[in-house]
């Protein structure tokens, strides 16, 4: 008996030590030698794991390395983490310049030296001519998070259950009760609770994308109050759970991004991304320059001249076609005249991902708050709707 | 000092040396920022019981209150089904099945628990097997809802996480009984519900507590099976700290931690000084029966 004990033990330890094993997910673009840009990305600036014309243009590497999106998460590897040692760039969705700034931690953009940024013309149109937009890109007049990719969200329904929807107010529909679902997060779910409840003259909120304490409340009460009418079937956590929820007909509206809807799509659910009355979203997402004191003039320079490749019409086009963004203006006319590179049916797909997003800025609508003035209530209030 | 002694002194040192470094002290630091004051985004030292009050205030006990609620009833759940598994193993079928059995055991562990949620959440689902099949045979007219984003897929997800680590415990536990205590029982007429009762169950309660404490450990931190099968915000622990994190509020972080920590250090105690270890790793003396 004990030498099967043993036996077995010797089993279960090699099975169970199978677990520790695991790399880091890394995307690499290593050819040339004269020194490595470490891009910390969210996951949506690599175009298909082809850096080829970086770095054949400027002998640097790209070391794409997979962070998270959260808050949290980029400011924990930037001030706990050593990250500034480590980073050049990261790229995430922007609004979080306060932090950043405040704690030294990116620097500013010098947008002279990118002979890109005049060219893309809808940085300006967009975002930086929007006030709104240009405090979700920059800080104190300064530009310090690059707009690269531009999109507004909205909330996905399958139109076979619900017929068309044209309203945030879908969600709180007893229509589909228990069967809508909201994303686990205290930012966004909130500014789109808050839009719908302000635009219906439903309570009283000044501004949905940087809420009082007070307006804060009003919204996580009206959302108890649902949870506990069971109007929401879940809330997600994840991109893969969100496209589930359709794909299986778990739910039949649910506040998510186009991409799920996409997703959706592809495997045969016919889901549909919402043109709300309350208006977009609206988000940039690209990259900051970290600030490390050590980095060579060379280094800085190799930065910028990434920067402005990430404003290039061919790498535009590729992240269009992949991720369904706004990118730059010449996106689509790049990829009709390069039929080596591009098809003419993804040339048709940028431009009319372009158009689509462009439209979503003509609806009202507000700039995704990430790190708003009172984010400790937001969080504190986000618990107290969970546990109820 | 002699070669052997220092070697012995070195088998000693090492395992204390791991302890303190990786864990002991990563606690005592936890414990101690508990206390430390916020200011901005960073946390300077002191003596402030300031998350300590937020935490016994505010929604976040109650988190802990049904986290402690849902730890019990897996743990209880996860002994009923893993203890009749490990005794046949030990005690009623040869030592080859036995060993295929626990080895089929530990594969869930290869597989990755986001995945294995997943699987579960589809299995669950209005449009899932479960619901299909039942909705086929006639047994109900519309998908149940109840098996998805609900208390029961928490706890049947916290329990098939759980259980299969508290067949370990309970299997070295039995295994560990010495044969002639049954028999001896058995010589003496005594039927085999009331040996079980009076001879095994006692002398298997070391695996028993060992695999309480597994499974409630376990599921009292788990963040993954609330988060894929809970639906609507369903928080533990695990999940409530990792939200005050999101707004970089490590002292209320460490304090919850450290709340957690030292409840679950009490349960250790209490095992301690409930029951000899040495019981439990079989080494079982006349002296004590």
């Amino acid at each position: 008996m004990d030498n099967s004990r043993r036996e077995i033990l010797k089993q279960s330890l090699v099975t169970m030590g199978m677990l520790s094993t695991g790399l880091p997910a890394m995307n690499s673009a290593f050819a040339a030698g004269k020194g490595t840009i470490n891009f910390g990305d969210v996951g949506v600036s690599d175009p298909g794991g082809d850096w080829s014309k970086f770095v054949n243009a400027t002998g640097w590497n790209v070391n794409l390395v997979a962070i998270g999106n959260a808050p949290s998460q980029v400011l924990n590897v930037l001030i706990a983490g050593g990250g500034r040692k480590t980073y050049d760039l990261m790229g995430i969705v922007g609004g979080m310049q306060k932090p950043l700034v405040e704690n030294d931690l990116v620097l500013p953009i010098d947008t002279s030296r990118l002979t890109n940024w005049n060219k893309h013309t809808n940085i300006k149109k967009y975002v930086l001519d929007d006030p709104n937009g240009f405090e979700f890109v920059g800080w104190n007049g300064e530009v310090y998070m690059m707009p690269t990719f531009i999109q507004g969200d909205s909330i996905g329904y399958l139109p076979e259950f619900t017929g068309h929807v044209d309203s945030y107010g879908a969600l709180f529909d007893p229509k589909f009760k228990g069967y809508t679902a909201i994303e686990d997060n205290f930012t966004t779910t909130g500014q789109k609770t808050a839009l719908y409840l302000k635009k219906n003259n439903l309570a009283t909120i000044d501004d949905p994308s940087n809420m009082t304490p007070g307006e804060v409340k009003q919204v996580v009460d009206f959302l108890i109050e649902k949870k506990k009418e069971g109007q929401f079937r879940l809330m997600w956590t994840s991109f893969q759970q969100s496209v589930d929820l359709f794909v299986n007909k778990e739910v039949y509206v649910q506040d998510c991004w186009e991409p799920m809807v996409f997703a959706a799509r592809r495997q045969g659910v016919q889901a549909e991304y919402a043109r709300p009355k309350e208006g977009y979203l609206l988000w940039s997402l690209g990259p900051y320059i970290v600030n490390n004191p050590n980095r060579t003039p060379e280094h800085e320079e190799a930065i910028y001249q990434l920067l402005d490749f990430l404003l290039d019409d061919w790498y535009s086009a590729k992240i269009s076609l992949i991720h369904g963004y706004l990118t730059s203006p010449g996106a689509a006319e790049y990829a009709r005249t390069h039929p080596s590179e591009f098809t003419s049916d993804q040339a048709e797909k940028v431009e009319q991902i372009h158009a689509n997003v462009k439209s979503k800025f003509e609806m009202p609508g507000t700039w995704q708050q990430r790190w708003p003035t009172h984010v400790e209530v937001y969080e504190e209030e986000w618990a107290r709707f969970r546990a109820a | 000092m002699s070669h052997g002694r220092s070697a012995r002194w070195l088998l000693f040192a090492a395992p204390i040396v791991f302890v303190s470094v990786f864990l002991l002290i990563p606690l005592a630091l936890t414990f101690a920022i508990s206390f430390w004051e916020r200011t901005g985004f960073t946390i300077k030292p002191g003596l402030s019981l300031d998350a300590y009050k937020v935490f016994f205030s505010g929604v976040r006990l109650i988190v802990m209150q049904k986290s402690l609620g849902f730890a019990a009833v897996v743990t209880v759940l996860g002994l009923l089904t893993a203890y009749p598994i490990a005794y046949f193993l030990a005690l009623r079928v040869s030592p080859r099945i036995s060993q295929t059995c626990l080895f089929l055991f530990a594969v869930p562990f290869v597989i990755n628990p986001i995945i294995r949620n997943f699987s579960l959440a589809y299995i669950l689902g209005r449009t899932g097997p479960v619901n299909s099949f039942l909705t086929e045979i006639g047994l109900i007219e519309r998908p149940l809802d109840w098996l998805l984003f609900s208390d029961f897929s928490v706890i049947l997800g916290l329990t098939l996480s759980y259980m299969p680590f508290m067949i370990y415990p309970l299997w070295l536990s039995l295994t560990g009984i010495n044969r002639r205590y049954l028999e001896a029982s058995w010589i003496l007429g005594i039927p085999p519900a009331k040996t079980f009762l009076r001879v095994t169950l006692p002398l298997s309660l070391p695996g028993v507590f060992a695999a309480s404490i597994f499974g409630f450990v376990g599921t009292f931190g788990e963040s993954t099976v609330p988060i894929i099968v809970g639906g609507l915000g369903y928080q533990m622990m695990g999940n409530t700290i990792t939200s005050t994190l999101d707004v970089l509020n490590y002292p209320l972080a460490a304090a919850m931690s450290s709340v957690v920590a030292a409840t679950m250090l009490l349960f250790l105690v209490l095992w301690y000084r409930m029951f000899d270890i040495q019981l439990f790793l079989g080494k079982i003396t006349l002296r004590k029966f």
